[in-house]
């Protein structure tokens, strides 16, 4: 293959740095020269009365503190530069962003399916809707509850897409999905390029029709797929940062249909879709047993017992209790010293009970142990809130009351337990000092949910 | 205001001393700051006449120089603000920066030591010039021993009295600065010191 097709394949769709190219310096400036490549100053400043207002073309942030402006010995003037994408290279005022303009690389229009598992009748009705808003070009949100099989519910659409010779991206704001997804979508889709991108992944394959990424990755594309999937769209960061979500709409084509997959929408998610797409609601499991509901449990002052050294009574009767029955067990804190300082009196009734954090690069092998039974329960952060499945796993919340544990996240908490046959129930308690609005809530919400009619 | 290194948000509580200057912003979370082990190591040799040494060379200070260097984060400059100042405060000695080589200073838009230095706020000379493109972190130790001239002074020397004061960012085996000495010894400067940001401890 030619060197210039395969800067076409690379190029195509993405925005990147001229000094980072992975392609020697004469076949870029060949293709410039052809005009097949469009150059763009890296940041770009308007001067308005109170100063001057910078914008990051390739991650389009406009925040005046995520811009630091030194002298530049490449520009020899002062230049700005761009802290909120750095560590996918420095963009500043002196670097070239490129595009491309030229023709456009086709896909293959011929892909295997391989997958032959069954979908429920609610899951059917709903890949169905998310396929006809994909034809019809309409944005869609996809409500699905904690375990109701959701990944699955994408193949079919993706296919769809793919047939047509279009590029599909599957976007997610935290790189452990992206990780869980691929294996995934590789047997899925055998004889598709697919490829996975986040932090600190190369492109390896230029000619990648189905790409899945972390959201801060999109910042590197520019106006590339025919329809983008954002998985988890409620997880932080996604939510907290609107570069993420403006990077999204930038890495879709104009038109594009923007697909949400959630079990936790935001209010702001749901208004948009009631208003310019369509939803499909998806209140029960694959197993179609209801949603475990909440209890509330009043733990008055467990930070000043953890403090003291002592396990608060109802803690300690509820931790025992799942010992002496052999249930696997997570204890959610919102804090980490909290946690911490907490991780040495559980070990005390079992010392192979730990804790593990955002920061705990071990963290999937201590889910791992979990699952095998090697250790009875883990102490963690809100890190496991999502996207792990342990059979008959127990789950305890202290400190319900903390505005860490927001609706959603106390959903995606209580959607860790009873998600597979046969232990389709569990304990989902919560140990609170005041019950707040988020927990009130969230009961609610798994109440509704679990009354809704589904199709049988 | 967000931490430079963790991107946490700061507690900033408003305080009279820093209303009125007394008090300097801070930069960074004292979290990250924490991980830099502060030694004050000071040590004397036969062609320098002390090096001072802030900062343990540990993984946070590894980390720090690959997102200041590499990754060209220049507000990085401002973490170490404070603690050059603490120890480049006198106005009798002349403070001089290793420089870099003009092609290489180009490519990376900007040279680190004059950027701790203008982010302090430490007036300094540019006195000397680099003569080579090669670069003392490519190159093992006995090729470091075995190299000639590094540096030239570029300036005229006003007073050989005064005490001049080298500024690098980190001490390795000290070739770097026993070259930059020698060149200001040549031209008859009587006593040259150096400060350097970290220091590589071996292990004990």
């Amino acid at each position: 293959m030619s060197e210039r097709h395969q800067l076409k394949q690379f190029l195509a769709g993405r925005i990147w740095l001229r000094h980072l190219m992975p392609f020697p310096e004469e076949t870029v400036d060949e293709a410039i020269r052809q005009g097949e490549i469009h150059i763009e100053q890296g940041v770009t400043s308007k001067k308005t009365w109170h100063g001057t207002h910078y914008t990051c073309q390739r991650c389009h942030n406009e925040n005046p503190t995520r811009f630091t402006v030194f002298t530049c010995a490449q520009c020899e003037a002062p230049c700005a530069y761009c802290r909120n994408c750095l560590n996918m290279g420095r963009v500043s005022c002196c670097s070239e962003l490129l595009t491309w303009t030229g023709t456009l690389p086709a896909f293959p229009t011929q892909h295997r399916m391989n997958w032959q598992g069954n979908l429920t009748p609610s899951q059917q009705k709903a890949t169905r809707e998310l396929l006809d808003s994909t034809k019809q070009g309409v944005s869609h949100l996809l409500y699905a509850v904690c375990g109701s099989g959701k990944t699955e519910m994408l193949f079919q659409p993706i296919h769809y897409v793919l047939n047509e010779g279009k590029r599909v991206c599957l976007a997610a704001p935290r790189v452990d999905v992206i990780l869980e997804l691929l294996p995934r979508l590789t047997t899925a889709f055998p004889d598709t390029r697919i490829e996975a991108l986040y932090g600190g992944a190369e492109v390896e394959h230029f000619d990648a029709q189905l790409i899945l990424a972390t959201t801060h990755q999109l910042y590197r594309f520019h106006e590339a797929f025919d329809v983008i999937f954002v998985d988890e769209a409620d997880a932080f960061p996604y939510t907290a940062d609107e570069t993420l979500q403006r990077a999204v709409r930038k890495a879709a084509k104009p038109n594009a249909p923007i697909h949400f997959v959630t079990a936790t929408p935001s209010s702001q998610l749901l208004a948009m879709n009631k208003k310019q797409g369509n939803i499909s609601i998806l209140a029960r499991r694959y197993h179609g047993q209801p949603l475990p509901v909440p209890r509330s449990v009043a733990l008055w002052n467990y930070d000043k017992q953890l403090k003291k050294k002592r396990i608060p009574a109802k803690l300690l009767r509820w931790t025992t209790e799942r010992l002496d029955k052999q249930q696997p067990f997570l204890i959610f804190f919102h804090q980490i010293e909290l946690m911490e300082l907490a991780e040495p009196l559980f070990q005390k009734l079992d010392e192979r009970i730990c804790a593990v954090h955002a920061e705990h690069e071990d963290r999937k092998q201590r889910v791992q142990l979990l699952r095998q039974k090697e250790i009875p329960g883990l102490l963690t952060t809100t890190i496991l809130e999502r996207g792990i499945t342990i059979p008959n796993v127990q789950v305890a919340v202290v400190g319900a009351e903390q505005t860490i544990f927001n609706k959603g996240a106390l959903i995606q908490i209580g959607g860790r337990v009873g998600r597979s046959v046969p232990n389709t129930s569990g304990d989902f308690v919560l140990f609170h000092q005041g019950i707040t609005h988020a927990m009130d809530e969230a009961k609610r919400e798994i109440r509704k949910l679990n009354r809704t009619e589904v199709p049988q | 205001m967000t931490c430079l290194l963790c991107d946490k948000s700061l507690d900033y509580q408003p305080t009279w001393q820093h209303f009125l200057g007394i008090q300097q912003d801070t930069s960074a979370c004292p979290t990250c700051l924490e991980k830099f082990e502060r030694i004050d190591q000071v040590i004397e040799d036969d062609r320098l006449d002390s090096v001072h040494s802030l900062y343990a060379y540990n993984e946070a200070a590894r980390e720090y120089l690959h997102q200041f260097k590499f990754m060209q984060d220049v507000a990085l400059a401002q973490i170490f603000s404070p603690s050059l100042r603490s120890v480049l405060n006198d106005s009798k000695k002349i403070v001089v920066p290793i420089p870099m080589h003009p092609i290489n200073k180009r490519k990376r838009t900007f040279s680190q030591v004059d950027a701790l230095l203008e982010a302090a706020k430490i007036p300094y000379q540019s006195l000397l010039e680099k003569t080579t493109e090669s670069v003392m972190g490519e190159k093992s130790r006995s090729e470091r021993l075995a190299m000639t001239e590094l540096f030239r002074v570029t300036a005229d020397i006003d007073s050989n009295e005064a005490i001049y004061v080298l500024v690098d960012d980190i001490y390795t085996t000290g070739t770097t600065l026993r070259h930059a000495a020698e060149a200001l010894k040549q031209r008859g400067v009587h006593r040259v010191e150096a400060v350097t940001l970290f220091r590589p401890m071996r292990e004990k």
